[in-house]
């Protein structure tokens, strides 16, 4: 294993901010798989120590194939998850939205850019990220539409489904986005919980990755058999949204199978206790996706169903 | 001849706890039948307060002399109502997202990108909208004008009616197409960014030359016949067209920043911008000077600093 600092941002009231690469084997730049580029990205960091740390024995045991590369960053935002900031703190700014940054911009075009210029020699990229709303998704690989997304590939993580969505124009400053228009096949990977450690998501994204990295021939390794992908698309999920506000108690979780018609989640008066709303499956399927927080504003999407 | 003057809601979204985030919008309207419509908005930022002075003032002026007045102005003072509460410049929430690189907005979206969606619903089709922000509170700026590339022809000779200091023509690409000036842009609206300083000292001479060049603006447009000062010729305000015309300044050391007054000054090449130094050191660690000649039109205030962060934009050149 050989470390690398990618990139640092000196400080003057604070200690020096160093962007570090965990590098594995020799050769062809084959992987490169990028935690936390928020504050609050603590599964996503997580998940990357465990790789590392993983990486470390499988070259021990001579399992980096020959001509090989992987490279592990597990994160690029240190300064501000120890100040407690989702965004780049001393800006204000989010880094996954300034790709693919500017070597003589703002500081955080700078770590944008510099990051770009080492993922983007890679040949397959994987972000582990999370959504702009907070909440439990199933784990999945997701990709954006660009003409250049390659889902088939993305079914070799062998997690249950494989989400091709369309970009909004607010995605095209994404590290994803523009890592697939510069040619490296990017994938973005939801590790179940993002401010906590979740260990059933953390394993379980874990062991994709692994088996992503013996299916391209990158490393030999011991690996659980995944599971068939189903490749989807934005109009095979159903989003409930929220008609009132209050206080959100869910009755169903990430993962659960519903009925059309069943209760999901009851909205409550935070005053008096009334029921407000009741959340209810708008057709048969599996919760994609639920919204996590105490509160629910009007407006919200609470839940995304896969239809079955 | 008098005036209509009407209050309502262009969207609401209910908080958990017995409040609406409202975006409101105050309508005035001539009796005589004018169409034309111009928007202003501000407080999409919620630490961009200044813009609450200028849209105060046009209202007062427009209440003072509503005859003038021919066609509807509308005014969104609190696009970001929660976050300009609590001097958050994001959108309080738990991800914390920027309003200003959510549009166009959709209506079966999140909270945000409903509200997105509504103002531009109510914002489309207008003669002109004005998108008012201010300097941060670290950095000052020149009552600037900022405008779409897909836009630029049409919209840099009718931006001098505002009388600005500079205009500066931001490119067709993300993130500015996530703008509202870019979204309205891209559907077909005229929309435009005034840049105002935020600096408190001097405020209410900051805010009566941006609503000068608003009601210059208006009565170019045949909306207000009332008083206004002559606006000077497009071609002899500075334009800066594309990114080859701004010269960004950035510093290579962190530290403090201790800035000389430089804003509104054509510097020369080696003039001294400021300085950087190191309290704990007690030295100086950087001095920042101009790399290139040209009109200083964003300058950073005493703050602290990281390689890379802005400390001036210079107008290279006066191309028109």
């Amino acid at each position: 294993m050989k470390k690398d600092i990618i990139f640092t941002v000196p400080s003057y009231f604070r200690d020096d901010m160093n962007i570090m690469g965990y590098r594995f084997g020799k050769g062809e730049k084959s992987c490169v798989v990028l935690g936390a580029l928020r504050g609050d990205e603590v599964q996503q960091l997580y998940v990357c120590a465990r790789l590392v740390a993983f990486l470390r024995e499988v070259e021990r045991d001579d399992g980096i194939m020959p001509g090989k590369s992987v490279m592990v960053v597990p994160t690029a935002i240190g300064l501000s998850m120890n100040a407690g900031n989702r965004l780049w703190a001393p800006e204000n700014t989010d880094i996954n939205r300034c790709f693919p940054g500017d070597s003589e911009g703002s500081t955080t075009e700078q770590i944008a850019a510099a990051l770009f210029d080492r993922l983007k020699a890679y040949k397959y990229g994987v972000q582990l990220t999370s959504f702009y709303q907070p909440g439990s998704f199933i784990p999945h690989v997701r990709m954006m539409e660009t003409g250049r997304q390659n889902p088939e590939l993305g079914c070799e993580f062998g997690l249950p489904y494989v989400y091709v969505r369309a970009p909004r124009v607010s995605d095209q400053t994404t590290l994803n986005y523009c890592w697939q228009l510069s040619g490296t096949q990017a994938y973005s990977l939801y590790a179940g919980k993002t401010q906590e450690i979740d260990e059933a998501a953390a394993d379980q994204t874990l062991r994709a990755i692994i088996r992503f990295l013996n299916g391209r021939g990158i490393i030999r390794s011991e690996q659980t058999p995944g599971q068939k992908s189903a490749v989807i698309a934005d109009a095979d999920i159903d989003t409930v949204s929220s008609k009132s506000a209050g206080l959100l108690r869910r009755v169903k979780h990430a993962g659960a199978h519903v009925r059309r018609g069943e209760q999901l989640a009851f909205i409550i008066n935070p005053l008096d206790g009334s029921v407000k709303e009741v959340l209810k499956a708008p057709v048969t399927g599996m919760l994609f996706f639920i919204q996590d927080g105490p509160f629910i504003t009007e407006h919200s999407p609470v839940f995304q169903v896969l239809a079955t | 001849l008098a005036i209509l003057k009407e209050i309502s809601a262009v969207a609401s979204i209910k908080m958990p706890i017995g409040e609406n985030w409202t975006v409101s919008r105050c309508r005035y309207a001539s009796e005589d039948g004018a169409e034309k419509r111009v928007c202003l908005a501000t407080g999409i930022h919620g630490d961009e307060r200044m813009g609450q002075l200028v849209v105060y003032d046009v209202a007062r002026r427009i209440k003072n002399a509503p005859e003038h007045l021919h066609g509807v102005v509308d005014i969104y003072p609190m696009l970001n109502a929660i976050g300009l509460d609590i001097g958050e410049r994001m959108v309080p929430s738990a991800t914390k997202l920027d309003m200003n690189r959510a549009f166009p907005g959709n209506p079966d979206g999140t909270a945000l990108e409903s509200i997105c969606h509504a103002v531009m619903q109510d914002m489309k089709g207008a003669d002109l909208v004005l998108d008012i922000h201010t300097s941060s509170q670290i950095t000052s700026e020149l009552y600037g004008v900022r405008l779409h590339e897909q836009d630029a022809d049409a919209m840099i000779p009718a931006a001098g009616a505002l009388c600005p200091q500079s205009i500066w023509v931001l490119p067709d690409r993300a993130p500015y197409n996530a703008t509202l000036t870019g979204a309205l842009t891209v559907e077909g609206t005229h929309a435009m960014v005034l840049m105002v300083d935020e600096r408190r000292l001097r405020s209410q001479m900051v805010v009566d030359e941006v609503v000068d060049g608003i009601f210059c603006k208006l009565s170019e447009m045949g909306m207000w016949t009332g008083e206004t000062k002559d606006a000077p010729a497009a071609h002899s305000i500075p334009c800066m067209w594309d990114a080859t015309d701004v010269c960004r300044v950035t510093c290579t050391r962190p530290g403090m920043y201790v800035p000389r007054e430089v804003i509104g000054n054509v510097v020369k090449e080696g003039d001294v911008l400021g300085t950087i130094f190191d309290a704990l050191d007690g030295e100086a660690v950087e001095t920042v000077v101009a790399p290139e000649s040209g009109l200083v039109f964003t300058q950073r205030r005493y703050s602290g600093v990281y390689p890379g962060t802005l400390i001036a934009r210079i107008c290279r050149k006066e191309r028109t």
